[in-house]
This record gives C-alpha cells, sequence and structure tokens, in this order.
C-alpha cells in the first residue's frame, strides 16, 4: 500500500501539476526549511541569533575562578563559597533542590557584582540575559499595601520562566527592604520537592542581596582586625551563626521569621567583608585600565584618601566600598589627561 | 471573553509596548519571556498585560489559572504544546491541549490569516495583465526605494537638522560649551566651575558610565544653581531647557500633597522610566529639593543605582540634577570663616565643605534627602556648594544685566544698585542676603526712560 502511495505521489503529482522550474522551487524549498529552523524553538540556526536556554548548564570552574579573581577584591570567603556552591551545584546531574544564596554585607563590597559575575557564567549574556531575572524591592514591590497582588504575581512569573527554562537565575535585590511575607511566596519553589505543578525546580538558582547583618560582619571583620589577626584568616564557621541569627532577628531583614530560614532552605549564607584601602585602591587601578589609562599610583592614592574611612580612630574600612571611585576618577582625571598628552 | 478582540488589542498595543520597552517583541514565537522580561508591572486584575506560561498541570492539586493573568499567545502560532513545552525541561507528563476553549479558536483564526494569503497571491492573476506598466512602475519603485536610502544614509545630519534628536554625538562640544558659558556667566563661584565642568566632561566621555550622573547642588539663594542647571541643560541639548529631553520637577508644584505620595511614587518612576527609554540620555533636574518628601526620592534611588539594566532599560546615561537649599548656612559658616581669616574666597577647597555638608544634609530634616537612602548608598556623585555672593559678585550680575539691555554700562548706577541690597551678617555685611535676585527689579527703577 506505501509503494502504491509513493508511486501515487511520484507520477501523478508531476504530470498534473504544471512544471516547476528546479531552481526555484529549490530556493524555496530552502528557505522554507530555513524558516522552519528559525522559528522553531532550540534549533541551532535560531540558537546562532537569539539566545537559547541551555539545558545542560554547566558552570566553568576555571572561567568563573579566573573572573572572581581578576574582578573581585578583598572578599576571600564569597569567593570560596560561591565557588563550592555553584561548582557542585552544576556538576550534580539531579540536584535535588535549587540553589539558594544569601548575600550579606555592606554597601560598596561587591555583591551585585558578584551575582552579575555568577549570572555570566551561567548564561553568557549575563544580566542582559532573558533567562536572568532581577527583582529590587524598592522598584517592583513598592507598596505595602499590595503584597498579596505581588505575591501572586511573583509565583507566576517565576513559574513560567522555570517551566520555559528550568536553569534560570533569580536576582533579589535589597532584601531588607523587601515584605516580610513576599518572600514567603515563593517558599514552595526553594524547597526538596521533585516538581511543583509538574514544573521542577531544581535546576534553577535563586540569589538574595540584602545590606542586613553587614554590621555584625563588620563587629566581627574588626575584631579580628583589633586581635591582630590576618583578614585572611576569617572563617566562614566564625560568621554563619551570627548572620543567621542576626539576619533572622532582624526586623528589618525582609528574611524576618521567613519560613525560608526557619526551614533551613538557604544553602549558603555568603558574608561580604568592608573593603580596606589597599582594596579601594585596587579598584582604582581596575577602573583606570579599563579605561585606557596608564595606572599612574599617585592619582591613585589620592582617589584612595579622597575616600572616608570608619571606624572614627582606626579608619581601615571604607564607608562606601569601591562606589563613587569612578565619580573621584573624573576629578582628577585632568591630571591624566594632561601627563597622558605630554608624554604624546 | 471574546479572545479575538483581545487578540487584536494586543496588537494594537504592540506599539506602546515597543515604545516603552526598548526590546524587540518577538512576534513571532510565543509571547513568553521577552514580554516578562520587558516590563515587571504589578497587573490589576483587569488590566492588560503580559502573558505568562503555566507548566502543564494535569492534577487537580494545580491551583486554578485565574482567567485574567492568562494571555493567549500573540501570534496566531502554534498554540498549546509549543508554549507548555517550552523546550521538553518540565518532564515527562502528557501535553494537555485544552479542548476547544480559545485554542481551538486560535487555530481558527490561523487558518483564516492562511486563507488570506492564499487569496493574495492569487490575486495577481486575476488582474488584467497590461494594467501595470513596468518602466513606470520600476521606475517609481527604484526612486521609492533611492529616496529611501538617502534618508536613512543621510540620518541623522539632515533629520536631525530639522527636528530634534536624541543623539550621542554632541557631547564632545558640550563640555566645551560648558566650560565657555561657565566662565562668562556666572559669577563667584570657583568651586561649582571647576567641579561641575570636569564632572560632565568626564560623564560624557565616558563611554561605560556605571551609574547616572547624579549631582546635588546646594546653596544659599539667588546663587546660581537654577542658572548652573539651566547652563548644563544648554550645553548638552540644542533646545536647552525646552527639550524635550529634559525634564523640570519642582517640588512644591508637581508633589505638593503629602498624602498622594504614593501616587507621585509610581507617576514618577514610570515617568523616569518611560523617557528613559526613548532617549538614554536624559536630563531630570528636580527643584526645591528641601521641600520635597522625604519618601519620594526614595522612589527613584533604584534608577540612580549601579544597576545596568533595570527591566530591560539602562539608565546609565542619564543625568539627574538636585537642587536645593539645604545646607546653605553649613556653607555660609565655612565662607565666613575664611574671610574672618583673612583668607581669600578662592582659597576655599571642595574638601573643606563636601564631608561636612554630606552630614549635615543628611541629618537636616528638612532637607528632602534626610534619611533618604540616596545618601545612605552613596548614590550622589557630587555634593556641589554655592559659596554667598559679595559685594563685587552683584556689581557684576548688575553689568551683565544692563548690557543685556543694550544700555550704556554707568559705573555709578552700577554702585548705586549693588548698594541697595541688604547684607549680611549684620557686623561685617560681606554677602548679599538675596544673592543676584532682584537685580533687574532694581534696573527698571533706574533706567526707566
Amino acid at each position: 500500500m506505501k509503494l502504491l502511495k509513493a508511486a501515487v505521489i511520484f507520477v501523478l503529482v508531476p504530470t498534473l501539476t504544471p512544471a516547476f522550474d528546479p531552481l526555484s522551487v529549490s530556493v524555496v524549498a530552502g528557505s522554507a526549511v530555513m524558516a522552519w529552523h528559525l522559528f522553531s524553538s532550540d534549533s541551532w540556526l535560531r540558537c546562532r541569533f537569539q539566545e537559547c536556554c541551555n539545558k545542560n548548564a554547566t558552570v566553568n570552574f576555571t572561567a568563573l575562578k579566573a573572573q572572581l579573581d581578576n574582578r573581585l577584591f578583598g572578599q576571600h570567603l564569597a569567593k570560596d563559597v560561591v565557588l563550592k556552591a555553584v561548582l557542585g551545584f552544576s556538576n550534580n546531574p539531579s540536584p535535588k533542590k535549587p540553589l539558594i544564596l544569601s548575600l550579606h554585607g555592606w554597601a560598596g563590597t561587591g555583591k551585585n557584582f558578584l551575582s552579575q559575575i555568577l549570572a555570566e557564567q551561567v548564561h553568557p549574556a549575563g544580566l542582559r540575559s532573558k533567562f536572568v531575572h532581577l527583582f529590587l524591592a524598592t522598584l517592583h514591590f513598592p507598596h505595602q499595601d499590595q503584597v498579596k497582588l505581588y505575591k501572586e504575581q511573583l509565583q507566576n512569573w517565576i513559574r513560567g520562566n522555570v517551566s520555559a527554562c528550568p536553569s534560570s537565575v533569580f536576582i533579589f535585590d535589597e532584601m531588607d527592604k523587601m515584605h516580610p511575607g513576599v518572600i514567603d511566596a515563593i517558599k514552595p519553589f526553594l524547597d526538596y520537592y521533585e516538581e511543583v505543578d509538574g514544573v521542577s525546580y531544581r535546576k534553577a538558582i535563586f540569589i538574595f542581596l540584602s545590606n542586613a547583618g553587614g554590621d555584625l560582619i563588620n563587629k566581627a571583620a574588626f575584631d579580628f582586625w583589633s586581635s591582630g589577626k590576618r583578614r585572611e584568616d576569617i572563617q566562614l564557621k566564625d560568621l554563619e551563626p551570627l548572620l543567621s541569627v542576626g539576619v533572622f532577628n532582624n526586623k528589618n531583614s525582609g528574611l524576618w521569621h521567613s519560613s525560608i530560614i526557619d526551614r533551613n532552605l538557604i544553602d549558603y549564607f555568603v558574608p561580604f567583608l568592608p573593603l580596606e584601602q589597599r582594596h579601594v585602591k585596587m579598584c582604582v587601578r581596575a577602573e583606570m585600565t579599563a579605561r585606557g589609562y596608564a595606572v599612574d599610583e599617585k592619582i591613585v592614592q589620592a582617589v584612595a584618601d579622597e575616600m572616608t574611612y570608619f571606624p572614627k580612630e582606626q579608619k581601615i574600612y571604607s564607608d562606601k566600598g569601591c562606589k563613587t571611585v569612578q565619580a573621584k576618577l573624573d576629578i582628577h582625571e585632568d591630571f591624566v589627561m594632561r601627563d597622558m598628552k605630554a608624554r604624546a | 471573553m471574546d479572545v479575538g478582540k483581545s487578540h487584536y488589542l494586543q496588537m494594537l498595543m504592540l506599539p506602546t509596548k515597543l515604545f516603552l520597552c526598548d526590546l524587540v517583541v518577538n512576534q513571532f514565537a510565543e509571547c513568553t519571556i521577552y514580554e516578562l522580561n520587558c516590563a515587571w508591572q504589578p497587573l490589576a486584575p483587569d488590566s492588560r498585560g503580559c502573558s505568562t506560561k503555566h507548566g502543564g498541570s494535569p492534577s487537580a492539586l494545580a491551583p486554578p489559572v485565574p482567567a485574567q493573568t492568562w494571555r493567549p499567545p500573540l501570534s496566531a502560532g502554534p498554540a498549546s504544546p509549543r508554549t507548555r513545552d517550552g523546550g521538553g525541561g518540565s518532564g515527562a507528563e502528557g501535553r494537555k491541549r485544552r479542548p476547544g476553549g480559545w485554542a481551538g479558536r486560535a487555530m481558527k483564526l490561523r487558518r483564516g490569516a492562511l486563507r488570506a494569503a492564499l487569496a493574495l497571491m492569487l490575486l495577481p492573476l486575476l488582474t488584467p495583465a497590461g494594467a501595470v506598466e513596468p518602466i513606470s512602475l520600476g521606475l517609481a519603485i527604484a526612486g521609492a526605494a533611492a529616496s529611501a536610502l538617502t534618508g536613512f544614509i543621510s540620518y541623522p545630519r539632515l533629520y536631525c537638522y530639522f527636528r530634534e534628536c536624541c543623539l550621542h554625538r554632541h557631547d564632545r562640544r558640550a563640555a566645551a560649551a560648558l566650560q565657555e558659558n561657565l566662565d562668562k556667566k556666572l559669577f563667584g563661584q570657583h568651586l561649582v566651575s571647576k567641579v561641575v565642568v570636569k564632572a560632565v566632561r568626564g560623564f560624557l566621555n565616558n563611554t561605560n558610565a556605571k551609574k547616572p550622573l547624579a549631582l546635588s547642588l546646594h546653596g544659599w539663594t539667588g546663587t546660581g544653581k537654577n542658572f548652573v542647571s539651566k547652563i548644563v541643560a544648554e550645553s548638552i541639548y540644542k533646545k536647552g531647557l525646552q527639550s524635550k529631553y529634559v525634564h523640570q520637577f519642582v517640588a512644591t508644584l508637581h508633589f505638593p500633597h503629602a498624602h498622594s505620595i504614593n501616587l507621585y511614587k509610581d507617576q514618577l518612576q514610570s515617568w523616569i522610566r518611560g523617557n528613559v527609554s526613548i532617549c538614554p540620555r536624559s536630563l531630570f533636574i528636580f527643584d526645591e529639593m528641601d521641600k520635597m518628601h522625604a519618601g519620594l526620592i526614595d522612589s527613584i534611588k533604584p534608577f540612580l543605582d549601579y544597576y545596568e539594566l533595570l527591566d530591560g532599560v539602562s539608565y546609565r546615561q542619564a543625568i539627574f540634577i538636585f537642587l536645593s537649599n539645604a545646607g546653605a548656612e553649613k556653607i555660609t559658616e565655612v565662607a565666613l570663616d575664611f574671610w574672618r581669616n583673612g583668607r581669600t574666597r578662592e582659597d576655599i577647597q571642595l574638601t573643606d565643605i563636601q564631608n561636612a555638608l554630606s552630614v549635615s544634609v543628611f541629618n537636616n530634616k528638612n532637607s528632602g534627602f534626610w534619611h533618604s537612602t540616596l545618601i545612605d548608598r552613596n548614590l550622589i556623585d557630587y555634593f556641589i556648594p554655592f559659596l554667598p555672593l559679595e559685594y563685587k559678585h552683584v556689581k557684576m550680575c548688575v553689568r551683565v544685566e544692563i548690557e543685556s539691555r543694550g544700555y550704556t554700562v554707568d559705573e555709578d548706577i552700577v554702585s548705586r544698585i549693588a548698594d541697595e541690597m541688604t547684607y549680611f551678617p549684620r557686623e561685617e555685611r560681606i554677602y548679599s542676603d538675596k544673592g543676584c535676585k532682584t537685580v533687574d527689579a532694581k534696573l527698571d527703577y533706574y533706567y526707566d526712560f
């Protein structure tokens, strides 16, 4: 029967239809095939031009380590923890629950920066990727009286996006400003379920950023410094219990009495230590090289001196971390430009 | 709900979405990630919005999807299987096709569109063959193509000659123009002209700015804060303050009522978001910051921060200028100290004032920045102080005013007008109470012929 059908097609159809020009037919057929490829998801042609979800996303360990070493200054703890966490998670073919990192620290110490580097390793487009989602508590969830609406929207959003791309990355910034109830809304997604409503969240990554606990970390770092120990000697175990409790009990933390800590759903608390002057100088040097200037130690020193430091007497840690360094560089830039012109 | 109508409504809304979102909405794929990334906004239950995707939920455990949050995919493309599938990542449960319902209607729509396309293709065969003259048609098409190409190539020079465009190229001349204008027109503010020019030049030349430029201008009344913001606008934009990319907000005018602050917050955020997505190099001037409600500025804090993209819009090229009188007493104190110690005004350095200012402005309940996260997060790039004006500066103002009116400068009248202004402090009487304000009114009195 099949042979008959094939014979019918190959004999009858050409005789009944008017003769087609083979060139145009092949052109039409070729373009039809290309169009089919382009519009169907996940074909190789489409993924060359548009971003596709990387189903078997494994993070390149050496690349991540290199990025962290070169771009993040002064955070040996954070680097360690994140490397181990992400490596273990991505190499595990079937993780039991999504990866949840909670980054805490003073302003300007590099929390957003780290989450950006991490997102870039998972999805090459980084924060611009359509599989990486950034939520700001003050921007996206501003009004207290609409918490119910935010909860519902957030759940739908996460559900929809994880079903599209299981290895989505969700970054929640300003957790200390978030209403305590909003985060509870996504608790079910973070738990040890195999599937929730048919969608598996086990390959997703959730990152929570906040300033809560920053003062605790600063105090601990300062204590280390006063007792003469080196900064690199600070261990995670010195800080983690402090942080967990401090953040849990802090009314401003957004995770306050949240069941996320209660249920131990946060995999890693990552503390960010306040930056010292030498780290500020590293930031300045990095900024100067990024702008294409030759690194001039005088200017580096001048900019580092302009920053304010705390505590009042000892003046070790920068108040703003590495923030406003760029602006201060603009002021001193004149000297750089003059120097460059003089040499040229 | 009439699916067809809402479908067309969504098509109509497409231009607005493009406008606001600065992203290409992928019309052919399912309306999913692009639109989700494009504008996260809490949807009121009955508002139009972006569709969401749901994993298939065969069991009764799944909460019923509220009708209003599910929208049919924009295209008339393949319906349920692709929207659920997303590439097969969500397990092996069967793909559930919704029986009939609006998915069926989408299929019908697709068939209708197919038929229409077929009809269009066959149309030329039906028209009489010789109706269209090939040569003239060819010429017409070639002419149209050529003119489109010329227009395309000459953009932006030709088009932007007549209408205002949002360009980046004029940044090069902007800093030089700014320096020149400040030197010529601003009197008595050596700190301002130095810092503002460097800040603006550095920012405009930096192709990879990490955050928008945020300047905070503080000082006594009449010392030139609005004037400087006007000069900055004129150096960067052709039309200056009248440009459609320059936005000025006056706290007492635009945000008068304390009880509507939530409304103001929402509107301000939408305004800024919408305008920066149209033209990344926008300028926002906030006047009378000391009268602004403390929480309102917090609502734009996210835009001033070090984010690369927020909901698909990058704010890194925008400029924010905040003007206020807060901290004026502190600045005057510093200036008086210098004067009493016999040092010249030009000896005053920025560092003498800057740190004192930052703290006093932060703690001042009237400052509009009170306990605001703007200072907390160090999002203000430069605090720029305006020193109170002395007698000689008032005279300079008078001279400039006389010249601008076209009269000859008479030194006697200039001194008389300057003497008429009131000065403080009581004993020393150095600084003008109102700066250079009311000078032109006094001129009228003397030149009333």
